[in-house]
């Protein structure tokens, strides 16, 4: 956009977390003319949408989304974007902060191509958690193939080792740079966006529902990968057990959710989640029966209603009134459910091949505390905005659960009220 | 269940169920994680989901003449797992109350029963009518002689005394039994077929009593107590105190037997084999209501009613002011072993008088929930 028409430029924005929220509000504030800095803690952009398969209700991939905000920050020269970089430090007041951050090495440079020659010569691998630990990569790994920056990374595990050195020889490019050393920067910003998102509900820590005990018990996120075409297992859902096709698939809806003993709260997309997850199993396996075994659906307005409509004319897709509280050894890798059916009020005990537990989002914030002390909390962990006071504000899921439409709009509002706080300078 | 059902919520109804324990009852939101967390439901319409929303519409039909409230043997697990603390445990435990209160007349009693401030008046009530009967009867002697040099009660209070009250007394808790009962299993049976938990038409009394004696091993064994996670600890106290009761039960009987028939007088020997059982019994009863207050004042999740501690007081009084009449008599204080014998029967007293309007009285309703649980063929798979 021209500068013209720029609004009087007094201090720059910085955004933590480039995930979809981070990118929206850094984005909106850039093409109105002010200064961006984006600090992501991961080696690459996108967050967690870059993990999903599909939106849902529309059912297409995120990375058109994704790619056309690549294309706006590449096109912004105002969009600053820092990956695997630490927020260590944060002092000032609104319209005046003094940042400190970390910069952690990459040890690939600006010289890479993505040709693979380093991750070929490394011979060590390491958990993927991209893929949420079902499956490695090598010490030398691109983190998924729509990756932004476009660009390599060396796992600091293998730094110092043989591999390291073996990569560093494979590359043409001379892009591997073992010497790399942290390094800190200090910003001067106006406002600061808390875009820091969200984590999967540790579904270890829910002892009824068999996680970590039963290997074909998995998680929503678990089920999103396997089912989206860079993952795993290539796009293909299977129990990970024996690699075996599901027959067929229940999913415990508010697993540690809405459940004092865990997470409190609704995490909002958990049930257009498993909707979602229910056709992606009926794409794959026409003969597959999938139970959804809820407290109550949630799927607020239009399109999300008339999502679960069409859900429900599936006659494979069957849902039962009532949250499974235990789970049971079936048999040949099988997991069997236990809920009580509160419409008809019989026990229901349901064997099925696989079990997907639809565990809810944890504001990132609550496992590693940001270092910003003014910032308020509710108990559960979400940022409370103090639109008043201004300076620093929280969007997206660090704000409160929501799907991606929410946070995008949320995101952009919150651009606004940055920019607000700079007009007040 | 009827397909037309005419909701009539009670809101009094709902209320004193939130303020006997059931305070949490309106959190729940109908998970029905209860009913699978619980390790004693059946298959077949397991509690207490049912009851919860049962409770929270105030459908005080569906609730008190409702067996799955006995067949439930407050474990907690339910109240552990709930999402919400709704805490159905303490919901079920305020409803039994309620149906003992529901089941056994006259009111005046039943409420006298559920009144902390009415605690001095049960005391003080076997206290003047021992007193006035003893003066009037000349049974109660206020300077008893010595027999042989050694204390013998029945010089201060004989037995004659204690009989004249107790076996009265004994017939009025059975029939209160008896009325309530007569009401109470019709009603379940009505319940149960209403709710569909059993195919069976109507009480036969055979088939009713064969189920009767499959259950008691059960009970006695508390093999239903033991499936239990979070309370499991209470399971050998409580049976330490069900079988104290018992076995001092048996020895009253025998006393009774060996003074009317063989005109056998206490106090008996150390070493005589009644003695044995009563003082194992007398001491099983200390510890074992030591034990369950204990537990009770541990476990602060769980709500703990004046009817639960009444009646776990009453216990404890009952097996440390016997035990000390005994002691106080081997150790020759006249005065104190007396003393001791007459508050030990007023507190026989409370025990027997107010057996069916009291906590206590769970030993007959959940007994003959549980039997028409088995009589009514629930758990057992339909083909």
């Amino acid at each position: 956009m021209s500068e013209a028409q720029g609004a009087p430029l007094s201090g720059s924005i910085m955004v933590v977390g480039g995930g979809i929220s981070g990118l929206t509000t850094a984005l909106e504030a850039a093409e109105v003319g002010y200064e961006v800095f984006i600090v992501e803690k991961n080696p690459y952009l996108g967050g967690r949408v870059a993990q999903l398969k599909q939106y849902f209700p529309k059912l297409c991939p995120p990375t058109c989304g994704l790619e056309i905000n690549f294309r706006r920050i590449k096109d912004n020269p105002r969009i600053k974007f820092f990956t695997l970089a630490d927020v260590e430090k944060v002092e000032g007041s609104p319209g005046n902060y003094n940042v400190s951050i970390k910069l952690n090495p990459r040890y690939v440079n600006e010289n890479c191509t993505c040709c693979g020659a380093c991750a070929d010569a490394c011979q060590s691998e390491i958990p993927n958690e991209f893929n949420f630990g079902m499956d490695k990569t090598k010490g030398a790994y691109l983190p998924h193939e729509m990756a932004f920056p476009a660009r390599y990374v060396i796992s600091p595990q293998i730094i110092g080792t043989e591999d390291a050195k073996r990569c560093k020889e494979a590359c043409p490019y001379d892009a591997v740079d073992l010497d790399m050393q942290p390094g800190t920067m200090d910003l001067n910003v106006g406002a600061i966006v808390w875009a820091t998102g969200w984590e999967p509900y540790d579904a270890a820590k829910i002892d009824n529902l068999g996680f970590g005990q039963y290997p074909n018990i998995i998680t929503n996120m678990m089920l999103e990968r396997q089912a989206a075409p860079n993952g795993p297992t290539g796009g293909k859902i299977v129990r990970p057990s024996d690699n075996k096709a599901p027959e067929s698939v229940a999913f415990v809806q508010c697993a540690g959710s809405r459940d004092e003993n865990h997470l409190p709260y609704c995490s909002y997309i958990c049930c257009m989640a498993s909707l979602k997850h229910a056709t992606y199993i009926r794409e794959q396996y026409p003969e597959a029966k999938v139970y959804i075994f809820y407290i109550d659906l949630r799927t607020p307005g239009y399109r999300y209603e008339k999502f679960y409509g069409k859900v429900k004319e599936d006659e494979n897709v069957e849902f039962i009134k009532g949250k499974v509280a235990a789970v049971e050894d079936g048999g040949n890798g099988r997991v069997t459910v236990v809920a009580e059916d509160a419409v008809s009020g019989e026990k229901v005990q349901q064997t099925v091949d696989m079990v997907v537990l639809a565990t809810g989002m944890q504001p990132t914030a609550v496992n590693a505390k940001l270092p910003a002390a003014d910032l308020k909390y509710t108990e559960e962990g979400f940022i409370i905005n103090d639109l008043e006071k201004g300076g620093m504000f929280a969007t997206g899921c660090a704000n409160k659960p929501a799907d991606v439409m929410m946070s995008n709009q949320n995101a952009t509002g919150i651009a606004l009220k940055a920019i607000q706080t700079m007009m007040k300078r | 269940m009827a397909d037309k059902y005419l909701v009539q919520p009670d809101i009094d109804f709902i209320n004193e169920i939130r303020g006997t324990g059931g305070e949490t009852l309106k959190k729940c939101f109908q998970c029905a994680t209860c009913s699978v967390a619980c390790p004693i439901a059946p298959d077949r319409k397991p509690f207490p989901r049912k009851e919860m929303i049962a409770a929270s519409w105030g459908l005080k039909d569906k609730l008190l003449p409702n067996p799955d409230i006995w067949l439930c043997h407050n474990c907690g697990d339910c109240t552990a797992q709930c999402p919400r603390g709704a805490k159905p445990g303490d919901v079920m435990a305020s409803l039994r109350m309620m149906t003992i209160r529901e089941y056994a007349g006259p009111k005046s009693v039943a409420n006298a029963l559920s009144d902390p401030k009415k605690l001095p008046l049960l005391l003080v009530i076997p206290a003047v009518i021992f007193i006035v009967l003893g003066l009037i009867t000349g049974l109660l002697d206020f300077s008893p002689e010595r027999v042989h040099g050694g204390i013998v009660h029945s010089e201060f209070f004989s037995h004659w005394l204690v009989d004249i009250v107790f076996v009265p007394l004994t017939i009025w808790a059975v029939a209160i039994f008896a009325m309530g009962l007569k009401r109470f299993i019709g009603d379940i049976h009505k319940n149960a077929v209403s709710e569909g938990k059993t195919d069976k038409q109507g009480i036969e009394v055979k088939g009713f009593i064969a189920a009767l004696i499959k259950v008691i091993p059960v009970i006695l064994k508390h093999s239903r107590f033991s499936e239990c996670g979070e309370n499991n600890d209470r399971a050998t106290p409580h049976m330490m105190v069900l079988f104290s009761f018992i076995a001092l039960f048996i020895v009253t009987s025998v006393a009774f037997i060996m003074l009317y028939v063989f005109n056998h007088h206490g106090p008996y020997s150390q070493l005589n084999p009644v003695k044995i059982l009563a003082n194992v019994g007398g001491i099983a009863l200390i510890i074992g209501a030591a034990l369950l207050i204990k537990q009770r004042l541990d476990k602060t999740d769980e709500v703990s009613t004046y009817k639960d501690w009444y009646l776990l007081w009453l216990v404890l009084g009952l097996g440390v002011t016997g035990m000390l009449t005994e002691l106080l008599r081997l150790a020759d204080a006249a005065f104190l072993t007396y003393l001791f014998y007459f508050i030990h029967l007023i507190l026989v007293f409370n025990l027997i008088a107010f057996l069916p309007f009291s906590k206590l009285a769970h030993l007959v309703y959940r007994t003959v929930a549980m039997a028409y649980n088995e009589y009514s063929e629930r758990e057992v798979k339909k083909a």
